[in-house]
C-alpha cells in the first residue's frame, strides 16, 4: 500500500522510530504544552480543534449546572416547608426516579416531544445555518439551541439535589434554634431561608462540588444526543472513527477537567465549612 | 450463603422475616422476579428470534395500535403466503396442466405440457417451413394459469413482494412464457413479471418487489409512483395468477415453480413493532432482559468482590500496603468513568464480556474504601486479637474472621451496584459500543435515534426500553435499601 519511503516519512513525521520510553517523554512533555498532535481524520492540530468546542461546552455545561442546582434547592427548599403534601412526595419520587431512570433515554424522549412531536425546538447543532443577522438575533438563535440539552440535563437531575435538599432541610427545622427563631415570632419564610436554609448550605454545596465530575462525563451523551458541536461529542466520533490523538486529546481535556473540579471541591469544602480548615470537630 | 450467615447473627427475627415486612423491598424482589422470568422463558414468551427480520415493514407499529388509534384502525398484519403445489388451483388449463404433486405439502409446483404430435409423414421441406412457424399445422398454444385467491381487507401496504425459483425443462423447438399477475377485486390486472424463453432454462430466481424501478417502468408508473397502494387500494379477493404459456415442441415442457413466497409487510406487528430491518421489537425487548441482568448481577458481583478482598487486605495489613492502595483508588475515582469506558470499550473491542469486565473495573473503589473502614475498626477488635494469640496467620484473619463481617456491608452495597452497572451497559450500547451480535435494551435505542424512530415518530420504539431499564434499576434499588435497612441500619445513608 505503502512504499517504504513513504512509510519511514509516516514514521518518522509521528515520531515513531524513537524508542518507547522517548516517545512517552515527549509525548507527556507535550501534554504539558497542550501539543495534543494532528488528528488522523483532519490533519488538522487536536488542540485548535478543541478550541473550537470548548466554549460550546462550557456554554451547556454551565446552563445546565447553574439551572440545575438553582432549581433543585428551590424546589428542595419549598417542599421542605410542605411536608406531606403533592409536591413533597413528587420530590421523593422525582430523587428515586434521577437514580434509576437511563438519562439519555429522558433526553431522547424530550428531543422526539420537542423536535419532532410539536416541533418548536431546534432538534440538533448549537446554531442555526446560515446563522441570522445581528448580534441579538445569534444570541437568541444559540438561547434557542441551548433549550433542550441544558433544559433535559435539569430535568434530569433536579430532582436528586431538591430530595437531597428536602433531606438535610427537614433534620435542620427540627433543631432547637428553629424552634427558637419560630417563638420570636419570625416570619416562615425568613426562618427557612435565614435559619434553616443557612446552616444546610455547606453540604450541599459540597455534594454539588462533588457530583461535577459525574455531569462532566455525562457531556459526552448530552452531546452526542443533541449533536451538541463540543467536546464531548468530539470524543466519542474520535474515538468511532479510530482517531487516536483526538480522541486522547479530548479525553485529557476531560480528565484536566475532571480534576479541576475534584480540586475545586476541596477547595468550597474549606471555605464553606470553616471547621475543615481549622481541623477541629464540631459538634454536628 | 451470605444470607445463612446473617441469620445466624441476627438471631431473633430472621432476615426473611424482617424483610418481608417491607413493602417496597417486596414489590422490587417482586418486580426482579418477574425480570428474571422474562429472561430464563425467553424463547417461550416470543415466537421469534431476535435475529429473525422482514417479520413486517420497516418501523411497524405495534398491532394493538388498531383498535385504539383511528390511524392505524385497518393497517394490514404481515400476511406471507407459501404458494406449494396445494395452494394453487388450476384456472385455466389448454394443452397441460399442473402435475399430481410429490407430497401433500410440496413446495415444487410442476406445470406439464403435452408434447407437440406432428403429422407422420413430413417432408424435409415442410419441416423448414414449420421452423419459420409458418407451417399451416401449426401447434396450439398450451396455457396453464395458476391462481390463489388472496383475501386482503386492510389499508394499502406500503410494499409487497414475491420470491420463487424455476426452470424449465423442455426441447429446444418449444417456445414458453411465464407470467405473473395480480388481479384486483375489481378485475384490474397488473402484470408483474414476465419471462420468456426458448428450450431449456437453467434454475434461477425470481425477485418481484413493488420498490424496484424496472417493475415500476413494466407498470408504466414513473420513479415517484407506488405500486403497492396502487395495486391494493380496494379491499376484496385478489387472485394471484401464475401464467405459463407455450408453443409446444416434440417432448413435453415441464415448467417447474419452487418455494414461491408471497409477502406483503405488515404497517402493524406484533406487541410492539418491528425495528428499521423488520425485526421484531417485543422479542428484542424480551431477550434484552438476558443481558441486561446478567450484565448488571455479574458487574455488580465482580466489582464488589474486587473491592471487597482490596478493602480488607488494605485496611487490615495497613501501613505502606493500605497508603499506596489507597492512592490508587483515589487516582481511579478521579477518573470520569463514561469517556474512559467509552475509549477502552472501542479499544479492546465489542463484546458482552469486555463490557463486564470493564464496568467492574471502573467500580470496585468505592466498596474498597467501604470495606477499609469497616476493617479498620475490625481489626481492633478482641477477636482478631484473640485469633492473632493462638497463632493464626493473616490470611486465615482476614478470610475466617473479617470477611464474614463485612459481608452484610457488602450485600446489600452489591444490590446498590447492579442499577449503575445496568445503566452503564445501557449507556455504552446506546453510544454504539455494545456486542453488535446481541440484542440488549441500549442497542434498541441506539437504532431507534439512528435508523429513524423520530422522523416516523415511533414513540414506541423508543419507550419500551428505558422503561424496562428503570423499573429494573429501581427494583434493585428498593431491594438494596431494604437489605440495608435491615443488616446496616447505620449506613443506610451511605451509597
Amino acid at each position: 500500500m505503502f512504499t517504504p519511503e513513504a512509510k519511514a516519512e509516516l514514521r518518522r513525521q509521528f515520531g515513531l522510530d524513537d524508542p518507547p520510553l522517548v516517545q512517552y517523554v515527549k509525548y507527556i512533555g507535550s501534554l504539558a504544552k497542550f501539543d495534543l498532535g494532528l488528528s488522523f481524520s483532519t490533519r488538522r492540530p487536536v488542540i485548535n480543534e478543541l478550541k473550537e468546542r470548548l466554549p460550546n461546552t462550557m456554554v451547556l455545561f454551565l446552563s445546565s449546572f447553574v439551572l440545575t442546582t438553582m432549581i433543585g434547592i428551590s424546589v428542595g427548599v419549598y417542599t421542605a416547608s410542605k411536608r406531606g403534601t403533592f409536591a413533597d412526595s413528587f420530590v421523593t419520587g422525582a430523587g428515586l426516579f434521577a437514580y434509576a431512570v437511563p438519562s439519555f433515554w429522558i433526553q431522547l424522549l424530550l428531543l422526539m416531544l420537542f423536535g419532532y412531536y410539536i416541533p418548536i425546538l431546534p432538534i440538533h447543532g448549537t446554531m442555526s445555518a446560515p446563522p441570522p443577522d445581528g448580534f441579538f438575533l445569534q444570541l437568541l438563535d444559540r438561547i434557542h439551541h441551548l433549550i433542550l440539552p441544558a433544559g433535559s440535563n435539569v430535568v434530569i437531575a433536579f430532582g436528586s439535589w431538591a430530595l437531597y435538599t428536602r433531606n438535610t432541610m427537614l433534620e435542620a427545622l427540627g433543631q432547637d434554634y428553629i424552634v427558637t427563631a419560630r417563638a420570636k415570632g419570625l416570619h416562615e419564610k425568613t426562618v427557612l431561608r435565614h435559619h434553616a436554609l443557612r446552616s444546610v448550605l455547606p453540604p450541599i454545596v459540597t455534594l454539588i462540588f462533588s457530583a461535577l465530575p459525574g455531569m462532566v462525563a455525562g457531556a459526552v451523551i448530552t452531546e452526542t444526543i443533541f449533536s451538541w458541536h463540543g467536546v464531548g461529542k468530539y470524543l466519542l466520533d474520535a474515538v468511532m472513527q479510530q482517531d487516536y490523538p483526538a480522541a486522547q486529546g479530548a479525553f485529557y481535556l476531560i480528565a484536566l477537567a475532571v480534576v479541576t473540579c475534584n480540586l475545586a471541591a476541596d477547595v468550597v469544602y474549606g471555605i464553606v465549612d470553616p471547621r475543615i480548615r481549622v481541623g477541629e470537630g464540631g459538634a454536628k | 450463603m451470605s444470607k445463612n450467615k446473617t441469620q445466624t447473627k441476627i438471631g431473633a427475627p430472621t432476615f426473611w422475616e424482617q424483610y418481608r415486612r417491607k413493602p417496597l423491598g417486596m414489590v422490587g424482589l417482586a418486580i426482579v422476579s418477574l425480570y428474571v422470568f422474562v429472561a430464563i422463558f425467553a424463547p417461550y414468551l416470543t415466537p421469534y428470534t431476535p435475529k429473525e427480520i422482514l417479520l413486517a415493514d420497516r418501523i411497524a407499529a405495534p398491532a394493538w395500535f388498531r383498535s385504539i388509534l383511528p390511524k392505524f384502525a385497518d393497517a394490514p398484519s404481515s400476511v406471507r403466503i407459501s404458494l406449494g403445489s396445494q395452494e394453487w388451483t388450476v384456472s385455466e388449463a389448454v394443452g397441460g396442466g399442473l402435475a399430481p404433486a410429490e407430497s401433500d405439502d410440496s413446495p415444487l409446483s410442476v406445470i406439464q405440457f403435452e408434447p407437440f404430435v406432428r403429422d407422420e409423414v413430413v417432408s424435409e421441406e415442410e419441416i423448414d417451413v414449420l421452423e419459420v412457424e409458418e407451417y399451416p399445422k401449426e401447434p396450439e398454444q398450451g396455457v396453464v394459469t395458476l391462481s390463489y385467491t388472496l383475501p386482503y381487507n386492510y389499508s394499502a401496504p406500503k410494499t409487497f413482494g414475491l420470491t420463487f425459483n424455476y426452470w424449465i425443462e423442455a426441447p429446444s423447438d418449444s417456445k414458453t412464457e411465464l407470467e405473473f399477475v395480480i388481479e384486483t377485486p375489481e378485475g384490474k390486472r397488473y402484470s408483474l413479471w414476465g419471462k420468456s424463453a426458448s428450450g431449456q432454462l437453467a434454475n434461477q430466481p425470481a425477485r418481484i418487489d413493488s420498490r424496484d424501478l424496472s417493475l415500476k417502468q413494466r407498470l408504466g408508473m414513473t420513479i415517484f409512483d407506488d405500486p403497492a397502494p396502487r395495486i391494493f387500494s380496494s379491499r376484496g379477493d385478489y387472485s394471484l395468477l401464475l401464467i405459463a404459456r407455450t408453443i409446444p415442441g416434440e417432448e413435453p415442457t415441464r415448467v417447474y415453480i419452487s418455494d414461491p413466497e408471497f409477502y406483503i409487510p405488515g404497517t402493524v406487528h406484533g406487541l410492539l413493532g418491528a425495528d428499521h430491518m423488520g425485526a421484531d421489537l417485543w422479542t428484542q425487548l424480551v431477550y434484552g432482559t438476558r443481558i441486561s441482568l446478567s450484565i448488571g448481577l455479574s458487574a455488580a458481583a465482580i466489582s464488589v468482590a474486587v473491592g471487597t478482598a482490596v478493602g480488607i487486605i488494605s485496611g487490615y495489613l495497613g501501613g505502606v500496603v493500605d497508603e499506596f492502595i489507597m492512592r490508587i483508588v483515589d487516582v481511579l475515582m478521579a477518573i470520569p468513568d463514561l469517556p474512559i469506558l467509552i475509549i477502552l470499550g472501542a479499544l479492546l473491542g465489542k463484546s458482552v464480556w469486555n463490557i463486564v469486565l470493564l464496568i467492574s473495573a471502573f467500580a470496585w473503589m468505592g466498596t474498597a474504601r467501604l470495606v477499609r473502614s469497616q476493617t479498620l475498626s475490625l481489626r481492633e477488635r478482641v477477636f482478631v486479637e484473640a485469633a492473632k494469640a493462638s497463632g493464626a496467620s493473616d490470611a486465615y484473619v482476614m478470610i475466617i474472621h473479617i470477611l464474614p463481617n463485612v459481608l452484610p456491608l457488602v450485600f446489600a452495597g452489591m444490590v446498590l451496584r447492579i442499577p449503575s452497572a445496568i445503566l452503564t451497559e445501557a449507556a455504552l450500547s446506546f453510544l454504539g459500543l455494545g456486542d453488535p451480535r446481541v440484542a440488549t435494551w441500549g442497542r434498541m435505542l441506539h437504532n431507534a435515534r439512528g435508523f429513524g424512530a423520530f422522523t416516523t415518530l415511533a414513540w414506541w420504539w423508543l419507550v419500551p426500553p428505558g422503561l424496562a431499564i428503570t423499573f429494573l434499576s429501581l427494583a434493585f434499588v428498593f431491594i438494596g435499601n431494604t437489605v440495608n435497612e435491615i443488616l446496616n441500619p447505620r449506613y443506610r445513608e451511605r451509597s
